[in-house]
């Protein structure tokens, strides 16, 4: 179970008193909490935030049954991101937030100065109204979903009671005061009181999967003198004043009185509180009055906005682009200079120009042409561009059928797509353990009676062959196994329930659950709960088992014991738990008990499998000890003071002399694939930490099973008590460490929540954080949520990282939000953690495919876009520069100014995207089956700075050969055979071909896989362009634009000259790339290019990986170069140590509203249920 | 959000995604593999391919002929030591000055021949100077207010009275006004090489770009006045050919595209080929140039050229595309070779073709 479901015992109890005396200050309402069931813990700090200065708010009032005086925020609830009205403002609002479209606003509103534009008023603003348009389309999209969500939800139907009969209306239509019935399996539709329901003693059963991420049902209770409610006619006659709180986000606090007329009042507590989002469970119907509706619940106080997350490559983008920025403020400052100088010598020599009547002719405004002039070398597309790429891998993410999980019914998702490439730059994964790594179901596995393990029967393994049953028949130990069977099916708190035949078992642990399920494969069934006994089915004989006492389990006593008289009169006690709690009570000694020393050696082989153990042990209670332990118990559980250590004690006095019968053996079980999934995890360089809420010894278990430790590794435990003995521990086992400090080591780390305090304060934090890198594993257990979420903030900060979270449920929320990328796991558990994360898979094992097949594709993909983008911005529109010397420096533009526009929106628009979607090196069998080739991606070795200048540079170099050989090639104008002469015009278009053709054939280079969208884009890009001469030469004076183009195409395709240059100059352009490309990989080869080719040629390139000399590059050295420097364990915890070896765990919940020992007495599952 | 579509969504259909290839991105791809031994043949194939195409281009720029005559300070015909070019200065252009130059064709120009005038350092491709026209205006659409591209050319003082200019603005303000005629000294008798002065601009702009006023040329230019710099208005431009006057004069429209450098030519006469001893071309031999010396370029250094030419398939005389195929097919080819080295080595250094070594990096 998850952190909250679990048993924070010992956290508990202070911060308990702490919270009612928190919850009673401001507050003038009777305090509820006397039962000391209201659950605080530290979850609160996460799922409820601050406190919200709630004592300063009037408490609500609220008249059940009647019009309320006053008005309450109605039931319909939006979590869409736009409203009709609000979209425009609040779209360019999200829109102008971004420098770039601001930038790209300063320029059109620039060009509208006079004189001033080289390129006209409106070729700024078109593009940018283009682009901008694409955006809103793309919001649109995405908010229609959630309205339609949003609409979903709002339409489901409620009945509520009106003029004295049900009626069934949409959830928007509740309001507060309402009363309402709801049915079993029915989401509850808003925050409801409980007044009554179908169950005995009014006892209703519900699951808050969706609020905060535990499976386990919560018990609720109604008030006694409320559920005498029980038919329509008393509820229509029901009228009363509801004073509670003022709608807050604490989802474990609530605090109200019910105050009917002529009646005293009632005190309200969570015990009546059905939180919206939550679903009735095993209980017909329950009537409720509503109290919070829509944005006013707890749930939806609860929703906190995912914060906004950006990727690495985006953040190292910006600074690009403020680079490039700074570069065009340059170069538009040296422009102006030079036009400055050009005018200082040719002012008054130049008479055709008329520079001195010029208007805006000074230096501030020809800085500002200049600035137009280059301002699309930053990329006007770019950021648009990206967002629909990165809309669209997530799409494939999402349709990935490999990641589709069959038995939910649940494919992957991608709720944002910000981070779709740095899911290709992990480099620590913090997994949750519940529900994560394990399907949070507990199987039974085996079982040790007498000295000798059975296996649970297999699937297709009759009860009849297994070595039990033969030994139950003539086997020395056979009144044993019988015993502990007998054990099995009576010493618990499950409750049966019947459907159809068949028997569910209903239980507040799952490992009581697991266990009785166990009995029940070897035949002994348990079938019946009455309030005071327990009935088995037993190889055909129903037993009869009088439940006289429950001794229930706390984590501080590690065990649970039932007082039960047997059908033949004894009185038994039953008492299963840890080894460590059981072996002292045996009676003669723990050593030299019967059974006791093999039975411990089996408890250290089914714990090094990753097992689970309990130890059972049994006495036999004469009548008058009973009798008088009985008395003394009664007194204990009626004290008044110290009435839970007085029980303790007592309890003590029974759970003795017991004889061992044996120990069971439970699976916690792993999702698929775990195991293999972090073994390549491992392999691909990345360090996973174990992070749960779960115990230490849980923890570890699985950590055994999933392979993450293994049993030659060492364990650093650090479970201290105070900052002291955390400070002492840390630096000796940082000195132990020595020089293999700060490298990774082979040894795991396992520190629990309370140590983690102290080691994360501020003076121990540097210690510690050294510490953790050593180790290959971490395992945090027992940590609140905000504990992990403080760890992952402490090594995203501390390493600069990119870090994962992935977990299941609301304990993760926190983590999730926190880390770098938040993964959570869908399906199963409730939806807050999915509802936060940013992408969703069903099963852990989806992780490596997301990873090492999305990721570094995005990864690779993304950031050959922006380069890309970069790239073909700077090739053309640094010939702008060029052309400025031959121009005077007087900003004139050697292409047609909307050509100039269009050049990102249409004639090279398309390779970015092939690339952005298409482009892949390797197939994904080969990028899961060889973890290493992910190390590229990780280490961000695609996108840097010095990658950005290489492009740069690259461009550069293309921009100049791409104006001067088209220059000296058109020197004298004259291209034709009929002696005719072009204008700049000619010049322009010649040049603005060979750029389209470069830029489209270096994507075409840059692309390792080429598919049709690949050809497409690339040729179609280039005859996109012709065909746009043609159209666009024609055009003018039909359409008064585009004067200078007039005839263009007749005159350049006409001209032998453009058609051989164009062969010549994008080859010439582009060849040295080629060079550079082919040598690179023919002699300086990467690991990547090599298996790429070898996978290409059909050969294996596990030979290639394998090869000794590749092992030895510097990343493989650090994968390598773990090693182990611990020869001996840490002495200093021997006992827990001890302990672990036996894998003790056993999970409850503990402190619920209605105590497990209660539950059990109120159900009789002999008579039929419900009553409605 | 956290509630819903949880219950409602089980009796939807299965949310399995659809196995195409797209959605599995396994569209099948062609993945080249870019090693000196798969491209080399490439590098082969253009160093063949080029190295004669580059010849060939070289050969059709030779056959043009080209011949240069640099004016721009030619004397004055009347007078000792002066040049035309100071003449005019001193003079303000009011008064003409006409200069001879005597030059010799080595060679026979064979085919069509043209000439051109050059200018340098002359920015024809100044921002302020390439738009300051009004396009409407050269369509025939006059009114009378030309577009404000035009200033400082818009408007001129005639007769007392502010009239807007046509054709406005400066490019055409500074429209090329020498005239150039060429004399074959054929037995010591002058004849002159006959030209025709259409037929020199792109028919696209002829035919569309630049229309004439409907009626009578002179009463629609009535209420406009002619550029600053201009002896005689637009209508006055070529009166003996109705079609050649106004704003569709093919000099005017030659002018106004204006040029891409600073050093340029422009097409600026056709030898008239259907006359008696020019059907064939020019001959070699003595000839004259006579120049009406109006335009000054002599204040910003710049020069004034007369060219003749004739033309081949890829226009005038450059050899440039020539040296450049030749020049990038023989790098191709020696690059090849360098790679077909680099094959070698690398696929004899390791048995599978991969030349990984302690240094390899992942990327």
């Amino acid at each position: 179970m998850a952190w909250p479901g679990g048993s924070p015992d010992s956290v508990e109890l202070p911060l308990h008193q702490l919270g009612s005396e928190d919850t009673l200050d401001g507050l003038a309402l009777p305090n509820t909490n006397v039962t000391g069931h209201t659950r605080i813990n530290e979850d609160e700090a996460t799922t409820s935030g601050i406190t919200d200065g709630a004592a300063d708010e009037q408490n609500r009032v609220i008249f059940i049954n009647r019009p309320q005086p006053q008005k309450f925020v109605n039931n319909r609830i939006s979590t869409a991101k736009y409203s009709l009205p609000s979209f425009v403002p609040l779209f360019l609002f999200e829109q102008f937030r971004r420098y770039s479209n601001c930038f790209f606003l300063l320029i059109a509103l620039l060009q509208q100065i006079p004189d001033v534009s080289p390129t006209g008023r409106w070729t700024t603003l078109t593009p940018l109204v283009l682009i901008l348009t694409v955006s809103a389309i793309k919001e649109i999209v995405e908010d229609y979903k959630r309205h339609r969500a949003d609409e979903e939800t709002n339409r489901r139907k409620v009945e509520v009671l009106s003029e004295g009969r049900w009626r069934s209306i949409r959830w928007e239509k509740l309001q507060v005061g309402d009363i309402c019935k709801i049915t079993n399996n029915q989401f509850f539709p808003a925050d409801l009181v409980l007044l009554a329901s179908s169950e005995p003693q009014s006892i209703a059963f519900i699951e808050t999967s969706n609020l905060d991420g535990e499976t386990n049902l919560k018990t609720r209770q109604a008030h006694p003198d409320t559920a005498r409610l029980e038919n329509i006619s008393e509820m229509a006659e029901f009228r009363a004043t509801l004073q509670c709180e003022p709608p807050n986000r604490h989802l474990y606090e609530f605090n109200g009185m019910l105050k009917e007329a002529n009646a005293k009042t009632i005190p309200l507590g969570l015990e009546q509180m059905l939180q919206r989002g939550a679903m009735l469970r095993n209980t017909t119907w329950v009537l409720a009055a509503v109290v919070y509706t829509g944005h006013e619940t707890k749930l939806m106080k609860n929703s906190t906005k995912a914060p906004l997350k950006r990727s690495s490559i985006d953040r190292q983008t910006n600074t690009h682009i403020l680079m490039l920025f700074i570069i065009l403020i340059v170069l538009s400052l040296i422009s102006a200079a030079f036009n400055e100088l050009w005018l200082l010598r040719r002012t008054n020599t130049d008479w055709y120009i008329a520079l001195e009547e010029a208007q805006n002719a000074n230096f501030g405004f020809n800085f500002l042409t200049f600035l137009i002039l280059y301002n699309n070398l930053i990329p006007i597309s770019l950021q648009v561009t990206a967002e629909i790429v990165r809309f669209f891998q997530a799409k494939f993410i999402a349709m990935d059928s490999e990641m589709y999980h069959a038995e939910t019914d649940t494919p992957a998702m991608a709720r944002t797509s910000n981070l779709n490439e740095e899911l290709g730059m992990v480099r620590y994964v913090f997994s949750d353990k519940t529900g994560t790594l394990t399907c949070n179901i507990m199987d039974f596995h085996k079982c040790s009676i007498g000295e000798i393990i059975y296996n649970k029967p297999g699937p297709n393994e009759r009860l009849e062959d297994t070595l039990l049953y033969h030994n139950l028949k003539e086997h020395p130990t056979a009144p044993d196994i019988a015993e502990f069977l007998t054990m099995l099916a009576v010493c618990h708190t499950v409750i049966p329930e019947v459907v159809d035949g068949k028997i569910n078992y209903h239980a507040a642990s799952p490992d009581e659950r697991a266990l009785v399920m166990g009995a029940a494969g070897f035949g002994w069934v348990f079938e019946t709960r009455t309030p005071h006994s327990v009935t088995v089915m037993a190889q055909g004989k129903r037993l009869h088992y009088s439940v006289l006492h429950v001794l229930a389990f706390t984590s501080a006593r590690k065990r649970m014991s039932v007082i039960a008289r047997a059908p033949n009169g004894e009185i038994k006690l039953f008492c299963k738990g840890a080894d460590s709690v059981i072996y002292p009570r045996l009676a003669g000694g723990a050593q030299t008990a019967q059974y006791a020393a093999a039975t411990l050696e089996h408890l250290s082989h089914f714990a090094a499998e990753g097992l689970r153990t309990l130890v059972f042990a049994t006495a036999d209670i004469p009548e008058h000890v009973y009798k008088d332990w009985s008395n003394t118990y009664h007194k204990a559980s009626i004290a008044i003071q110290d009435r839970e250590q007085k029980i303790e004690e007592a309890a003590l006095l029974i759970e003795n002399n017991l004889r061992l019968l044996g120990a069971t053996a439970i699976e916690d079980k792993l999702q698929d694939g775990v195991p293999e999934t972090i073994a390549s995890l491992l392999k691909a360089n990345i360090n996973v930490w174990v992070l749960t809420g779960d115990k230490q010894e849980t923890a570890i278990n699985i950590a055994h099973s999933a392979r993450l430790i293994h049993t030659a590794m060492p364990l650093l435990l650090l479970n201290e008590d105070s900052l002291d003995g955390t400070r002492e521990s840390l630096s000796r086992h940082c000195t132990e460490l020595g020089e293999n400090l700060r490298k990774q080591n082979e040894v795991a780390l396992v520190i629990d929540g309370k140590t983690l305090k102290y080691a994360m304060g501020c003076d121990l934090k540097k210690d510690f954080i050294d510490l953790c890198v050593s180790c290959k594993v971490v395992v945090c257990c027992r940590v609140s949520p905000i504990q992990k979420a403080e760890v992952v903030d402490m090594v995203s900060r501390a390493t600069g990282a990119v870090t994962l979270a992935i977990g299941d449920g609301a304990n993760d929320v926190a983590m999730i939000q926190r880390a770098s990328v938040g993964i959570g796991i869908s399906g199963v558990e409730g939806l807050q953690a999915v509802c936060a994360s940013d992408y969703s898979i069903a099963q852990f094992r989806f992780l490596l495919r997301l990873l090492l097949v999305h990721g570094a594709w995005n990864y690779s993909r993304i950031s050959k876009l922006i380069l890309y983008s970069f790239y073909k911005n700077i090739c053309l529109y640094v010939i702008e520069l060029w052309f400025a010397i031959y121009s005077a420096w007087s900003g004139q533009i050697l292409f047609e100014r909307w050509t100039i526009g269009f050049y990102n929106v249409i004639f090279t628009a398309l390779p970015p995207f092939a690339i952005g979607l298409f482009d892949k090196i390797c197939s994904p069998e080969i990028m899961i089956r060889h973890p290493v080739l992910y190390v590229p991606s990780q280490q961000g070795l695609l996108f840097n700075v010095r990658v950005f200048w290489v492009w740069a540079v690259n461009a550069l170099l293309h921009s100049v050969l791409l104006f001067w050989l088209p220059m000296l090639l058109a020197s004298h104008h004259v291209l034709w055979p009929n002696g005719k002469d072009g204008g700049y015009l000619v010049l322009g278009n010649l040049v603005y071909t060979y750029v389209v053709a470069t830029v489209c054939l270096k994507a075409g280079l840059a692309t390792h896989s080429w598919t049709w969208v690949t050809h497409v884009s690339i040729w179609g890009s280039i005859a996109l362009w012709i065909i746009f001469i043609v159209v666009y030469s024609n055009l003018y004076p039909a359409i008064l634009i585009g004067a200078v183009m007039r005839g263009m195409d007749r005159m350049v395709f006409t001209s032998l000259v453009f058609w051989f240059a164009l062969l010549l100059i994008p080859a010439a352009t582009l060849i040295p790339d080629l060079l550079i490309t082919v040598v690179h990989n023919s002699a300086f080869k990467t690991m990547t290019e090599a298996v790429r080719e070898s996978e290409i040629k059909k050969r294996d390139p596990a030979a290639l990986l394998a090869h000794p000399r590749h092992s030895l590059t510097e990343t493989a050295r650090l994968l390598q170069n773990v090693r182990s420097v611990f020869g001996r364990r840490s002495t200093t915890r021997a006992n827990m140590e001890l302990e672990l070896s036996h894998g003790f765990a056993f999970s409850q919940e503990e402190g619920a509203s209605v105590s497990q020992a209660d539950v059990i007495r109120a159900y009789d599952t002999s008579q039929p249920r419900g009553r409605c | 959000m956290a509630t819903s579509s949880d219950t409602s969504d089980q009796n939807v259909k299965s949310r399995r995604p659809a196995e195409s290839a797209f959605k599995q991105q396994r569209l099948p791809a062609w993945q080249p593999i870019l090693t000196a031994g798969t491209v080399l043949p490439t590098f082969f194939v253009i160093g063949i391919a080029f190295i004669p195409v580059g010849i060939g281009l070289l050969y059709f720029s030779d056959e043009v002929k080209e011949h240069v005559i640099d004016y721009t300070h030619c004397m004055k015909e009347d007078a000792v030591n002066v040049t035309c070019a100071t003449f005019i200065k001193e003079t303000k252009m009011e008064e003409p000055c006409m200069c001879q130059i005597n030059f010799n064709l080595t060679e026979d120009f064979k085919g069509d021949v043209y000439f051109y005038y050059g200018l340098s350092n002359y920015y024809q491709n100044h921002r302020r100077y390439v738009k300051s026209r009004d396009d409407s205006q050269l369509l025939g659409h006059l009114t009378l207010t030309p577009s404000s591209d035009c200033d400082p050319f818009a408007y001129a003082d005639e007769d007392g009275k502010q009239k807007p200019i046509a054709p406005c603005g400066a490019i055409a303000n500074s429209l090329f006004n020498d005239t150039l005629r060429v004399y074959s000294q054929d037995l010591n008798k002058m004849v002159e090489v006959p030209v025709l002065n259409t037929g020199i601009a792109w028919t696209s702009d002829k035919d569309i770009k630049f229309r004439n006023p409907a009626g009578d040329l002179k009463t629609a230019f009535a209420n406009f006045t002619k550029p600053v710099n201009w002896r005689k208005p637009v209508w006055m431009l070529d009166p003996n050919n109705t079609e050649n006057n106004g704003f569709q004069n093919e000099d005017l429209i030659v002018w106004m595209r204006t040029a891409a450098l600073p050093t340029f030519r422009k097409l600026y006469r056709r030898v008239d080929h259907t006359q008696v001893g020019f059907s064939v071309g020019l001959a070699k031999g003595p000839y004259t140039l006579q120049v009406d010396y109006n335009y000054p370029v002599t204040d910003f250094d710049g020069t004034k050229t007369f060219i003749i030419s004739t033309t081949s398939l890829l226009g005038g005389k450059n050899p440039f595309l020539g040296v450049a195929y030749v020049v990038v097919g023989t790098l191709c080819l020696l690059l090849g070779i360098v790679l077909l080295v680099i094959h070698v080595r690398c696929s004899k250094s390791t048995t599978e073709m991969i030349n990984v070594n302690p240094r390899t990096p992942y990327s």
